[in-house]
């Protein structure tokens, strides 16, 4: 029997109808049609679904659509305002940080959360923090320097 | 990778939580982080009826300094919040190290220390760390309570002693004495997103940082079909003064309690030479961590 759920998504609070065994990634992706964030492996060794729930860096494959109740969830497309890209999404694209794309909503939740926590990551600290995010791509290196331009910009260490 | 159905349940008392385990018998899991058991159930190897979720039920999720001495950790407690509490990684440093070593870290972000002790894997990260703590959990029902020693816990891969109507509602230890330090080293074929090939944990307390040993234990796992104490080692290094040589002495000792099997991971030849190497790497660690203890 499905069950309601209430949640804030990217700052939009929305109530819905759930199946019990519906995951948080089948219901942003197939229910809200918020399609960034992407199906991976589906058992939380990619990283791909990831999304912030309540503050932290989350496989959406692993928590349960009914789990979110009362929580607030950031996708990938609640990053962008009025239309500006994030200052992560912008240094990704400036960097060459994406090849086929795939990883790539997972990885800058991933720096996402890293950065409200460690504003200045060392290298290490950028890498750690990605470490549930693969990429088949890029070999991680352009994404590791775009988080950390990133990092400079949002500190305002940098223009953007 | 769909989930079977089932149906799920928020009950908001640890009483409500403890009947409805009684009353589902067999057929229901507790879930809490879920990183074990929705992976589980998607790979069908499990098929709960009803999943019994912890999210509201109180007083699971903290870590709390007792007044007398020690710690108190919930079930749900994630391995995030162990690996940066300051007190945890103060005076129960393998616990710390083992938290921030488990998954990734958006594991992190919702596995548990009680799920990961509960379901038993051999080569889990909590278990060796709490066994050097000779941590004890309080495991309850509706009509029982108990305390068991994490060492007489588990029984196999996967098996523990908890019954089907028990929930672990807490890991105790005591704050260890002065000198101690501790350490754990996990190893695998990559540094994330890994389940350990070997891995130990060592907790070591000197007389005076000049002086001998007078308490060690050497936790292993991934290397027999629960993870197990290096009894023999730690017996030899009772008295000793630290050295390399003394610690190597124990890493070779302690092969000698290991079981391990050849897997996709690695051989019983490789692991066995690994218990000796990481076992007195481990031991030097503690030790260095000993020599820096403050109260």
């Amino acid at each position: 029997m499905k069950k309601i759920i209430r949640l804030t998504v990217n700052g939009e609070p929305l109530e819905a109808a759930v199946a019990q065994n519906q995951t948080l990634v089948q219901f942003l992706r197939e229910d809200l049609g918020l399609t960034g964030t992407k199906h991976g492996c589906g058992l939380g060794d990619c990283g791909a679904c990831t999304v912030i729930l309540d503050g932290k860096a989350v496989n959406s494959c692993l928590v349960l659509a009914i789990q979110a109740n009362g929580s607030e969830v950031l996708t990938i497309e609640g990053l962008a305002e009025n239309g500006k890209l994030h200052p992560l999404q912008q240094a990704f694209v400036d960097k060459g940080a994406i090849q086929c794309g795939f990883c790539t909503p997972g990885m800058i939740l991933s720096a996402k959360a890293l950065l409200e926590e460690k504003p200045n990551p060392t290298e290490l600290e950028i890498r750690t923090a990605l470490s549930g995010n693969l990429c088949r791509c890029t070999g991680y290196q352009k994404i590791v320097e775009a988080i950390d331009e990133a990092a400079k910009v949002m500190t305002g260490r940098e223009e953007s | 990778m769909l989930l079977p159905k089932f149906e799920y349940i928020e009950p908001t008392t640890l009483e409500e939580a403890l009947r409805l385990l009684s009353d589902m018998g067999g057929n229901a899991r507790v879930i809490a982080g879920g990183t074990d058991l929705l992976v589980r159930m998607k790979l069908k190897i499990e098929k709960p009826s009803h999943l019994i979720s912890l999210r509201k039920v109180p007083g699971l999720n903290q870590v709390i300094k007792r007044e007398t001495h020690g710690v108190s950790i919930g079930p749900a407690v994630t391995a995030a919040d162990l690996a940066r509490n300051e007190f945890i990684r103060d005076k129960f440093a393998p616990v710390a190290t083992a938290a921030g070593k488990l998954g990734a870290p958006v594991i992190r972000n919702r596995a548990t220390i009680g799920g990961n002790l509960v379901n038993a894997r051999p080569a889990a990260d909590f278990p060796p760390a709490c066994m050097v703590f000779d941590a004890i959990l309080k495991l309850k029902s509706t009509t029982n309570e108990r305390e068991i020693l994490v060492g007489q816990f588990f029984r196999g891969p996967g098996e523990t002693i908890i019954e089907p109507n028990e929930l672990l509602v807490g890991i105790f230890m005591e704050t260890p004495a002065p000198w101690t330090g501790g350490s754990y080293i996990k190893l695998g074929a990559r540094k994330a997103l890994e389940i350990s090939m070997v891995n130990v944990a060592v907790m070591l307390t000197l007389q005076e940082p000049l002086g001998p040993i007078v308490d060690v234990k050497i936790a292993l796992g991934a290397v027999a079909p629960t993870p197990v104490r290096a009894f023999a080692a730690e017996q030899y290094l009772m008295g000793r003064h630290p050295s390399e040589k003394v610690f190597s002495e124990a890493g070779a000792i302690g092969v000698g309690m290991c079981n391990p099997i050849t897997d996709h991971r690695g051989t019983m030849e490789y692991r066995c030479l690994m218990i000796e190497t990481l076992t007195s790497r481990a031991l030097n660690q503690a030790y260095q961590n000993a020599l820096d203890w403050k109260p």
